[in-house]
């Protein structure tokens, strides 16, 4: 018999480990939305954890890493609306060259700052915040309303990001984009500015997803800490069908799978070999693969999407 | 308005007009517009549009109209020259300035996002606060359909309007923009017969109302028919612009061509034995909705069978089924010896069937290889051209100078890559090819879509001639008079169904119109 505990922490852990693949994957829905298929989110993810460790390490200070985040997360992002949409290169190449860029630049940059190439710990965390009052409901407070900040926010953005594409000018537009640009183009809409902001709210968005593994997760910086998280955001983002709510379900379905994974050999005990428990990592991204398959096969995205504007 | 053409200071020799006059809604004063490419599009163009006028823009394909229609609306930016709204000079730079200066264009590609609904198109320009005010949306499109008569549904989606909807609702947003000049590119090129009497109305009635509007057409007839004056444009410069009640179909004729043109004399073929037969052929189109529902034709050799319908009807997943592009779920397609049905295309072709494909660019030839490489793609695998997988490049060079010479293609030497062609050099690239390739079958679909008049009378002599040859041609096109122009039989589809069937020397126009949009 499972106790009731676990299955709190299991929600709570969900909700924790879903947190930077909603922000990411919010992030790549705005971009995608408008035509723009931005693989290189898994290093805008890598380029705001490496930033928000080195602001946090360097200052002392959690919330100037927060802002270092940001900031590495848009230089990705930028970096990669110069190639697309400014020199309208191809969009899968575009955002792999800046993957490798990012892993490239991270590693040097732990090798020359610190000894041994192994990022020191931080002294502390952005830990969580249980809210007055709402923290004190059983079992919702705990698995709900005792987060960090970074789940918070997440679970804000999901309304926040679907009113935007669906209530606001900018929103319609920038969809009237992702399905055609040239006619967009003709309509007087600004494609370049658009797209621009729209990469600059993704790059946030990464950026803080990414800072959020330094600053609020893992205490310290590797190399391989964003795993293959922004991969799975852009799979997560097909999955939900670039609608946020969808997003929030498939990041909630990745959380649950690696919370889960981690927790197996709580639950079973009696699978605690150790290369059983290996096994389980796989979890999160064999569910990837199937939910793609099963469900992303009918799917239609915007209809600009990864296309070249001097292609169409 | 009460001016006459010939008083106004357009028509006067000894005052050189300035259009400051406050009677052009428009004036345009020695627009000149080079391509980075060399194309040379309008030179030194000086028009005037009257206010309150129709003015239909004649000319060729490549003549330059569209271009000079998408400076005014701020999408292209002319290299030297200037335009005077109202008299007063403006800089147009994008189409937003446009049409807050009161100018709005219909392209010849809609405008419109298919995916989104009649309001959510027009929010998308009408849209000044960051936040969507779809009622105040609502408001506008009942207020302007009330005052123009138009029915439309501002909660259905463009994609499932048929083509003459779709332009309505382009219109409609222009008129929630408050635009005062229209300009239409080609707007009756995707209508029926039906529809072009519907959309004729519903310009005079804009007329009526008070608006400016700029035709572009290649159509003398129609040029004829609704407008108040023609400019014919031709190779970028003005030739003439001329009040409509002093013109004729022939003297613009010889406006819009320079020299004369051998006119095609179409004389009716002599059917053999059927080359081609299709029966009963379902297909489904790329979301896996029926496309082609069970549809049965016929094509005997010695014969051109025209397929006349609105586009979207079925006619190129038919023309995909037969060539072997796109899967056939139930039916058959024959030819005169073989079933065809679901075979590889390399079957298919080996088999005798040629094909002519609408997109020319994608599917006909390889732009970045030599001419003399494309006209040799359906032959190369096998003797005589390759042997054991070696190609023989003095054969692929001779087989290409020969072809050149026999189709009159311009090109500066045959291993140029087919990216430097024309539109209508290319078209008879892939003539040539098709028709050295020996088929007993030919499929043409829009054979001269976007051909200027000498190219498309050469792809026709070329269709008749192998007519003659008693080759089976299936030809599918949009453009109705081409249809009945080569026709020795017409195909009316509809819904993926031949609805009816014409012979040319008993047609009935009306008809052919209600059958085509599925009316009867």
């Amino acid at each position: 018999m499972i106790e009731w505990a676990v299955l709190i922490g299991l929600a709570a852990a969900t909700l924790r480990v879903a947190a930077p693949l909603l922000l990411a994957s919010l992030g790549e829905t705005i971009a995608e939305r408008g035509g723009l298929l931005n693989l290189g989110i898994q290093g805008a993810m890598l380029l705001g954890a490496f930033s928000a460790f080195i602001g946090a390490y360097f200052t002392g200070s959690l919330w100037i890493g927060l802002v270092s985040a940001i900031v590495g997360g848009v230089l990705a992002t930028l970096l990669f609306g110069v190639l697309v949409v400014s020199l309208d290169l191809d969009h899968v190449v575009s955002g792999l060259a800046i993957n490798l860029l990012a892993s490239g630049l991270t590693l040097y940059f732990t090798r020359v700052l610190f000894t041994g190439g192994v990022s020191p710990y931080l002294g502390e965390l952005f830990g969580p915040l249980p809210i007055p009052i709402l923290s004190q409901i059983p079992v919702l407070g705990e698995v709900l309303f005792s987060q960090t900040g970074f789940v918070y926010l997440g679970l804000i953005s999901v309304p926040l990001v679907y009113m935007l594409l669906t209530k606001t000018t900018f929103g319609i537009r920038l969809r009237a984009i992702g399905e055609d640009p040239v006619t967009a183009s003709y309509l007087g809409i600004n494609v370049v500015k658009m797209r621009y902001a729209a990469l600059f709210a993704e790059g946030m968005l990464a950026g803080l997803a990414g800072g959020l593994l330094t600053i609020s997760m893992f205490n310290t910086f590797d190399t391989r800490i964003v795993a293959a998280r922004g991969f799975v955001a852009v799979s997560i983002v097909i999955l939900g069908r670039w609608n946020p709510w969808g997003v929030l379900a498939g990041s909630l379905l990745f959380g649950f799978t690696e919370a889960l994974s981690l927790r197996i050999g709580i639950i079973f005990p009696e699978l605690s070999g150790a290369s059983t428990i290996q096994l389980f990592a796989l979890l999160p991204y064999l569910v990837a693969l199937v939910a793609l398959v099963a469900g992303g096969r009918r799917v239609r995205g915007p209809a600009s999407l990864g296309k070249r504007i001097g292609k169409q | 308005m009460a001016i006459t053409p010939l008083s106004s200071p357009f028509f006067n020799d000894k005052e050189q007009d300035n259009g400051k006059d406050a009677e052009y809604a428009v004036f345009l004063k020695g627009i000149t517009k080079i391509f980075p490419n060399g194309t040379v599009a309008n030179h030194d163009v000086t028009l005037g549009i009257l206010k309150g006028e129709v003015h239909a823009i004649l000319g060729e394909n490549g003549a330059g109209k569209t271009t000079l229609m998408r400076i005014i609306s701020g999408i292209l930016k002319p290299d030297s020259g200037e335009i005077l709204i109202d008299g007063k000079p403006v800089r147009i730079r994008d189409p937003m300035e446009a049409s807050r200066l009161g100018i709005g264009m219909v392209h010849q590609h809609f405008t419109l996002i298919p995916e989104f609904t009649v309001r959510e198109n027009i929010a998308l320009v009408l849209a000044t606060s960051g936040w969507l005010n779809l009622k105040k949306v609502d408001e506008k499109i009942t207020s302007v359909s009330k005052s123009m008569g138009l029915e439309i549904d501002p909660d259905s989606k463009i994609e499932s309007l048929p083509i003459g909807k779709r332009q309505q609702v382009e219109i409609l947003r222009l008129l929630c923009q408050d635009v005062k000049i229209l300009i239409l590119d080609e707007p009756t090129s995707v209508l029926t017969p039906i529809e072009v009497d519907s959309f004729f109305r519903m310009i005079r009635d804009l007329k009526s109302s008070g608006k400016t509007i700029v035709l572009i057409t290649h159509k003398m007839k129609e040029a004829l028919q609704i407008s108040d004056r023609i400019t014919v444009l031709r190779a970028g410069r003005v030739i003439k612009t001329i009040p409509t009640s002093e013109a004729n179909e022939a003297l613009l004729a010889s406006l819009v061509v320079e020299g004369m043109i051998p006119a095609t004399v179409v004389r009716r073929g002599t059917p053999g034995a059927p080359v081609l037969r299709v029966e009963s052929l379902r297909v489904s189109d790329d979301r896996g909705r029926p496309a082609v529902d069970g549809l049965s034709l016929v094509v005997r050799s010695g014969e051109i069978v025209g397929i006349a319908g609105v586009a979207g009807n079925g006619q190129k997943e038919l023309v995909e089924a037969i060539t072997g592009l796109r899967r056939v779920e139930s039916g058959t397609v024959r030819l005169a010896l073989h079933d065809i049905t679901n075979k590889p295309t390399r079957f298919i072709i080996e088999r005798g069937i040629s094909y002519i494909p609408e997109d020319r660019l994608h599917r006909g030839v390889i732009l970045t290889m030599g001419v003399h490489e494309n006209l040799a793609l359906k032959c190369i695998g096998k003797p005589p051209m390759s042997r054991k997988s070696v190609i023989d490049r003095g054969l692929v060079l001779r087989n290409a100078e020969n072809l050149i010479s026999r189709f009159s293609i311009k090109v500066p030497d045959p291993c140029t890559s087919v990216e430097n062609l024309s539109g209508g050099n290319i078209q008879k690239l892939i003539v040539a090819r098709e028709l050295s390739n020996g088929g007993e079958v030919l499929i043409a679909e829009q054979p001269t879509a976007g051909l200027d008049i000498k190219a498309s009378e050469a792809v026709h002599q070329e269709l008749v001639a192998l007519r003659s040859k008693g080759i089976g041609i299936l030809l599918v096109s949009s453009d109705l008079d081409e249809i009945i122009k080569l026709s020795d039989r017409i195909c009316v589809i509809f819904g993926g169904r031949i609805v009816g069937e014409f012979v040319p020397e008993n047609l009935d126009i009306e008809r052919l119109s209600r059958l085509m949009l599925g009316a009867e």
